[in-house]
């Protein structure tokens, strides 16, 4: 039950924000991908006992069981988009390249390799040597463009910050002026998301 | 193989993480507990009533084995008396949310930070007079689903349509706060209102920011300037347009 809920919030967390999360790093997928392995072996075998009255019964587990597919399964295809969006980005520095799991980093080297080798193969080669890189880093600019980190998001509070009854303390950076808020726990607030990426991973709050 | 949604949620995703709500259901069959992955369900002993996820109530009462007992904020009563407080006593801010049913206390719980849709809010023991989370969502698939189990369900219809219009109207004039400042509370409002919302809105705020990033910058610098030693701020430095 505990696990339904974290995968939720994680899966409502990574569809509410533009720029990648961590990966949860306290094996939250490999034993939700066990769990769904384990109800699906049971479905197997009850389904070779045709009897009308436990026929129900697997209907309903096969419901459960495509519910909790498809969360995965949205989760991990809304990652990848992510990375697809922002290859180099995230492949940039280990800080960042921390919040995929190994099989994103893999994936997302071979994205890359694939796209360098057809670019290469397209265009690139008639160009002039110097400008061949595709990470170019001179004249001030960076050519990896990295998602907007000061694009609005709506956040709800945990409860568990540091004020009395659990507020947590927000600064919103705004054009005429930057104000500080409160949040308290199942309060909903609209803020950029450069403000609110520290608390969200503390897990002080969560994305709506 | 990615996914080629914007972020944020669309209205079926809202729909269906309200399905994962607690109902109260009165069975009409006997059902043995079923190992779900999420834990055993409770058998079903009629006439007893038992907590059940919403999708499992909606297939019961598809096949017409049980009968759903609606929450008890969606009474015509209930759904008059918070019609009246969003026009009347707080025409700015929404109805408040319902009063989280496990207390904070010193030492922290696990129970500290649940949030909806798994939060009891719309069990038969839920308090009335409050809109929780997913109002419309539930709601509606109520009244598609069971009408034949709601009080008045015409009634409950129009109500439900007041009251949304109330509250997007009140959302369409918050955006005007949403120009200078940076952090904006919206207390009380709903999932489905929250992703309706939220394309207009997020447009809005990056539009201005983008508009008047320039402003934004020239003004931290003059406080800088004027919190600091006074020394000669940085004149003609390059904003990055995305």
């Amino acid at each position: 039950q505990a696990d339904l809920q974290a995968l939720t919030r994680v899966w409502v967390n990574e569809r509410g924000s533009f720029d990648l999360l961590q990966w949860p790093q306290d094996g939250l997928m490999d034993r939700v991908t066990s769990l769904i392995k384990l109800q699906i072996s049971k479905v197997e075998d009850m389904t070779g006992d045709m009897n009308p009255k436990t026929n129900f019964g697997l209907i309903i587990i096969q419901t459960e069981v495509e519910r909790w597919k498809f969360l995965l399964r949205s989760y991990l295809r809304c990652r990848i988009a992510k990375i697809d969006k922002y290859t180099l980005h995230y492949l940039s520095t280990p800080a960042l390249q921390g919040r995929l799991s190994e099989i994103e980093v893999a994936y997302a080297t071979r994205h890359q390799q694939l796209l360098h080798n057809h670019y290469l193969g397209s265009f690139l080669s008639s160009f002039p040597p110097p400008l061949q890189n595709l990470n170019d880093t001179a004249g001030g600019l960076n050519m990896i463009g990295g998602p907007d980190e000061d694009s609005a998001v709506f956040a709800r509070g945990l409860g568990k910050g540091l004020g009395d009854d659990g507020r947590v303390l927000v600064r919103g950076r705004g054009r005429d002026q930057d104000e500080e808020a409160e949040v308290s726990r199942g309060e909903i607030v609209v803020a950029r998301w450069a403000d609110l990426q520290e608390h969200v991973e503390n897990g002080e709050m969560e994305l709506v | 193989m990615a996914l080629p949604l914007q972020p944020g949620l669309t209205p079926t995703e809202v729909a269906f993480l309200c399905e994962m709500e607690t109902v109260t259901v009165v069975p009409r069959q006997r059902l043995e507990s079923l190992p779900l992955i999420s834990g055993p369900t409770p058998a079903l002993r009629p006439p007893h009533r038992s907590p059940l996820p919403l999708w499992l109530a909606l297939l019961l009462k598809r096949q017409r084995r049980a009968n759903i007992l609606p929450p008890p904020w969606l009474h015509p009563q209930s759904l008059d008396k918070i019609l009246k407080y969003e026009t009347e006593t707080s025409p700015e801010g929404f109805s408040p949310p319902p009063p989280h049913p496990y207390l904070l206390t010193t030492r922290p719980a696990s129970t500290d930070t649940i949030s909806p849709p798994f939060l009891p809010s719309s069990t038969a023991g839920a308090p009335a007079g409050y809109l929780p989370y997913h109002w419309l969502e539930l709601g509606e698939i109520l009244l598609e689903a069971c009408p034949d189990d709601l009080p008045d369900p015409n009634r409950i219809r129009t109500q439900l349509r007041d009251l949304r219009e109330v509250r997007m109207a009140k959302i369409r004039h918050r955006t005007k706060d949403l120009e200078g400042g940076g952090i904006t509370s919206l207390r009380g409002v709903g999932a489905m209102e929250v992703s309706e919302g939220r394309g207009f809105i997020v447009g809005v705020m990056d539009g201005i920011r983008k508009l008047g990033s320039n402003r934004e910058v020239a003004r931290r610098e003059r406080e800088e300037y004027e919190g600091g030693e006074g020394g000669i701020s940085d004149e003609g430095e390059e904003m990055e347009y995305e």
